[in-house]
């Protein structure tokens, strides 16, 4: 029955691109092609960002199975736009896939894209099909003309599992991103399908956008175990560069390097938006060799042509009414500027008039689509991509405003053209910034030098120092201070609307964190961290603007403990650090920040290395003198490490008493004592922990508060608090480290010549 | 009804004075009998006591704590005391944590005792 002939494996049969042309989605074809086989959850939920685009990513795992010709039988169905019942739906489903089926089993793929009758597919169907075929298009008459249209649509999606397990296995991949909310009136496609799916045996995937696919997941009652997701992202700005450069190069158009990579942010990495638009390019012969040529076509694509259909069909499924819409538009656009993004539902259904059913529905759309937020009472606006808000605007200005067509279009390019170097200039202060938010993130209770934070004495000690001797310096610095454990990182913006203008979102960033190892009121701290633009040392003025302006965003947040850390390429002059001094404000030069995120990069590192094999674990059971054994176990490994019989006798009386400090401390669960000994190459770590409460009265104790030695009475009373002054005597270095619960000290011996 | 025997630290008369064996790890438990037998000692007017270190490898924290008690208890009751054969990582220690200043140390129990029989100045002449 087969009909290959050498080559079909290269041949395309869904796909609108060769799989050497398919950019950037390689990892996500992978964990598709490979879903169906592997072990685990027979769903496969692809979560998709707004125009991220998923279509060609399904046709091209579409085209892998079938050139495969295994047991996986690929059946690949869209939604389509103009479908708008479910049951339409649901029959246009049964139809492609029993096309599809026949096609893959007679081996012909030109039949996929044929449009065919059930009584065709039938007549098609090769012999050992035939039967159940037959009984399948049968028994869909019967149902067909039934009265129960939910039965209907749950028949038409079932009909995968009606396959003979011999002839091999359906997977169906449904791409339901352009499937809109049904009627109230009429079944939900969306939750059926995850329903009917997730009940059958048979693997599948359905795609959709994030927002609505997590919903209709809950409204199905389906657990989220069975399912596996992924997440499909904007491409990166690589992938966004290539996707262009192959693009445009198969379409024959003319590209400058400045165009491609404005088209990259303006699109923001959209396959969908940068393949349509290369589309119209190729369609008019327009070269995109300037940014005029392109902002012209952009427009002239937001005026009505692909993007103004694409999102003039989206307003429609938001508001089919023509009044209506033109309310939305209003409401979208006037609510789009900082301090007005934030309203009601009920502030909503005033501006709509409508009824909260119909607004709900509203609502749900614009909020899938991220046009807005809602969270079920407040109405966040201002969200979508450039582009849409620039069709937005445009559309505001003509059926609102009633702006002249020609006004609208001339003053669009002429404001794109003035957009389009700040939003590179932008791209390059981006890419050039320090990245303060990752940095911020890895920061987890690690101890750093303090003079890397601190430009005034960095300056004084190391300026016109080498490298060589800046990293010998900060070696032998004992001047540690401790970094806090970051929560959470988000720019200042996404706090105070008003930063925005300020900076860069990336260069100006709030991480909460917690200053030590447990999570209270008392040490948690806000950091508010702002990378200034300056070519020398940043002077007085500027140190004292942006401290005002961070302390006062602070305020206006209603953040509490707050630490001020600003980062300038040169550094602060001297009446500048003084001032930052007096405001308790951390200071650093982009060479104190490369020198931290190498520190931390090697605190990671050290880490990983924590794994290897020179690691010994021990758990002992609290009591009966277990520390003896672990006390034996580590004079045994001190001794092969060459450690000196005092420093042994050292190393072992500081382990008795952490575990004695563990064991008496902790409402243990478990009643365990855990330890780790490392051996480094000039040190061992030791680090001993245990589950359960530390109670608070023993938590404050375990900082700074001990006996003073001699204080007989003091201590004879309060007979705890010598162990961990003994440990810190013994070891060189004490730490307890952060836990979710118990304690966890890590004491370090060096081994010394 | 006998005491328990595991509730006993060995123990010896030499006139007035009293030599009490601290076993070989030193924490709470074996502290705490040392101490009951350090007061019941001071109790039936034993004049000195030597605490002998000979068997103990190893002194924790709470241990300490309980020597410090007994320091202490020693003092308010106007009785001396030393601490022999210590060994010296334990030595170490209770220097560390400031014992040393209240309390003589003496090689052995030997020399503990001829010690204590030429006491008549201040634990600080003493010296190890």
């Amino acid at each position: 029955m087969s009909t290959e002939t050498p080559g079909e494996n290269t041949r395309r049969v869904l796909s609108r691109v060769d799989r050497s042309e398919f950019v950037g989605r390689a990892d996500e074809l992978r964990r598709i092609v490979s879903h169906p086989l592997h072990e685990g959850p027979l769903g496969l939920l692809l979560l998709l960002a707004p125009t991220a685009g998923v279509s060609e990513l399904l046709r091209q795992a579409y085209d892998q199975f079938y050139h495969q010709r295994g047991k996986i039988i690929p059946i690949f169905f869209v939604v389509p736009r103009e479908e708008k019942t479910a049951v339409s739906t649901a029959i246009e489903f049964l139809n492609t896939f029993l096309l599809q089926y026949v096609a893959f089993r007679r081996g012909e793929p030109s039949l996929c894209q044929s449009s065919l009758s059930l009584n065709d597919i039938l007549a098609l169907a090769p012999p050992a099909d035939y039967e159940w075929i037959n009984q399948l298009v049968e028994s869909y008459k019967r149902e067909r003309f039934g009265n129960d249209d939910e039965a209907l649509v749950r028949w038409c999606l079932s009909a995968p599992q009606s396959v003979p397990a011999q002839h091999g296995y359906p997977f169906v991949m449904f791409d339901a991103v352009a499937l809109i909310d049904s009627p109230a009136d009429g079944p939900a496609l969306r939750t059926e399908m995850i329903r009917i799916f997730s009940r059958s045996r048979l693997p599948f995937l359905i795609a959709g956008l994030r927002r609505q696919m997590l919903d209709a997941v809950h409204d199905a009652q389906c657990d989220f175990a069975g399912f596996e997701i992924l997440r499909l992202e904007k491409l990166r700005d690589e992938d966004g560069r290539a996707l262009i450069e192959h693009v445009a190069h198969k379409q024959r158009i003319t590209l400058s390097d400045e165009v491609r990579d404005l088209l990259v942010l303006q699109f923001e990495c959209s396959p969908l938006l940068i393949t349509t638009f290369l589309q119209a390019a190729s369609e008019l012969g327009v070269s995109l060799d300037t940014y005029l040529a392109c902002e012209r076509l952009y427009v002239d694509e937001l005026m009505g042509r692909h993007f103004g259909r694409y999102f003039s069909s989206l307003l429609e499924d938001v508001a089919a009414d023509p009044g209506l819409r033109r309310a939305v538009i209003r409401l979208l656009y006037e609510s789009n500027t900082p301090g007005s993004r934030r309203n009601s539902f009920a502030g909503w259904k005033g501006s709509l008039h409508l009824e909260a059913a119909e607004l709900e529905r509203v609502l749900r759309t614009l909020h899938a689509h991220e046009i807005i937020t809602w969270d079920g009472g407040i109405v966040e606006a201002g969200g979508g991509s450039v582009v849409w808000n620039d069709y937005l605007k445009i559309r505001y200005r003509l059926e609102i405003k009633g702006d002249a067509r020609a006004l609208v279009v001339a003053e669009t390019i002429a404001d794109s053209l003035k957009r389009a170097p700040n939003t590179m200039a932008r791209n390059y202060r981006r890419v050039a910034s320090l990245g303060l938010r990752d940095l911020l993130a890895r920061f987890d209770c690690q101890r750093v030098p303090a003079i890397l934070l601190d430009y005034a004495r960095f300056s004084d000690a190391y300026k016109g120092g080498t490298l060589d001797e800046i990293a010998a310096g900060l070696e032998a610095d004992p001047g540690l201070v401790r970094l806090p454990q970051v929560v959470h990182v988000a720019s200042c913006a996404a706090f105070n609307a008003g930063a925005q203008p300020l900076c860069d979102e990336e260069r100006c960033v709030v991480a909460h964190a917690f200053t030590e190892s447990k999570y209270t009121d008392a040490t948690q701290v806000v950091w508010m961290v702002a990378e200034i633009d300056s070519k020398l040392e940043a002077n007085r003025e500027v140190a004292n603007v942006w401290c005002e302006q961070l302390n006062l965003m602070a305020r206006e947040s209603g953040f509490g403990a707050v630490r001020i850390w600003l980062i300038a390429r040169e550094g602060f002059s001297p009446a500048a650090s003084q001032l930052l001094a007096e405001f308790g404000a951390y200071a650093s030069s982009r060479q104190q920040m490369e020198l931290l995120t190498a520190r931390l990069d090697e605190s990671r590192a050290g880490r990983n290395e924590a794994a290897s094999a020179t690691e010994f674990e021990m758990v002992v059971p609290m009591g009966d003198d277990n520390e003896l054994l672990v006390a034996h176990t580590v004079e045994e490994i001190a001794r092969r490490l060459n450690f000196r019989p005092e420093a042994v006798n050292q190393i072992k009386h500081a382990v008795v008493e952490a575990i004695i400090n563990a064991s008496e401390h902790s409402l243990s669960p478990d009643r365990k004592i855990y330890q780790r000994f490392r051996v480094e190459n000039d040190k061992l770590v030791i680090t001993i922990s245990s589950r359960g409460i530390v109670p608070v009265s023993v938590e404050a104790r375990n900082g700074e508060s001990e006996a003073a030695s001699g204080e007989i009475q003091e201590a004879s009373a309060n007979r705890r608090g010598l162990g961990l002054k003994m440990i810190k005597s013994l070891m060189d270095e004490v730490e307890f480290e952060r836990v979710d619960e118990g304690t966890s000290l890590r004491m370090t011996k060096y081994l010394r010549a | 009804m006998a005491e328990p025997a595991s509730l006993f630290v060995r123990s010896r008369c030499v006139g007035t004075a009293a030599v009490i064996y601290a076993s070989d790890y030193l924490n709470k438990l074996s502290g705490e009998r040392i101490e009951r037998e350090c007061k019941r000692q001071l109790e039936c007017g034993c004049q000195t006591l030597v605490i002998d270190f000979r068997g103990t490898e190893l002194v924790n924290s709470i241990g300490v704590s309980i020597l410090l008690g007994v320091i202490d208890v020693a003092e308010k009751s106007g009785a001396q005391l030393i601490f022999s054969d210590v060994n010296t990582e334990t030595i170490q220690l209770f220097e560390m944590l400031g014992l040393t200043r209240h309390v003589a140390l003496a090689k052995d129990e030997d020399e503990a005792l001829t010690l204590l029989n030429e006491f008549a100045a201040p634990p600080q002449s003493f010296g190890h």
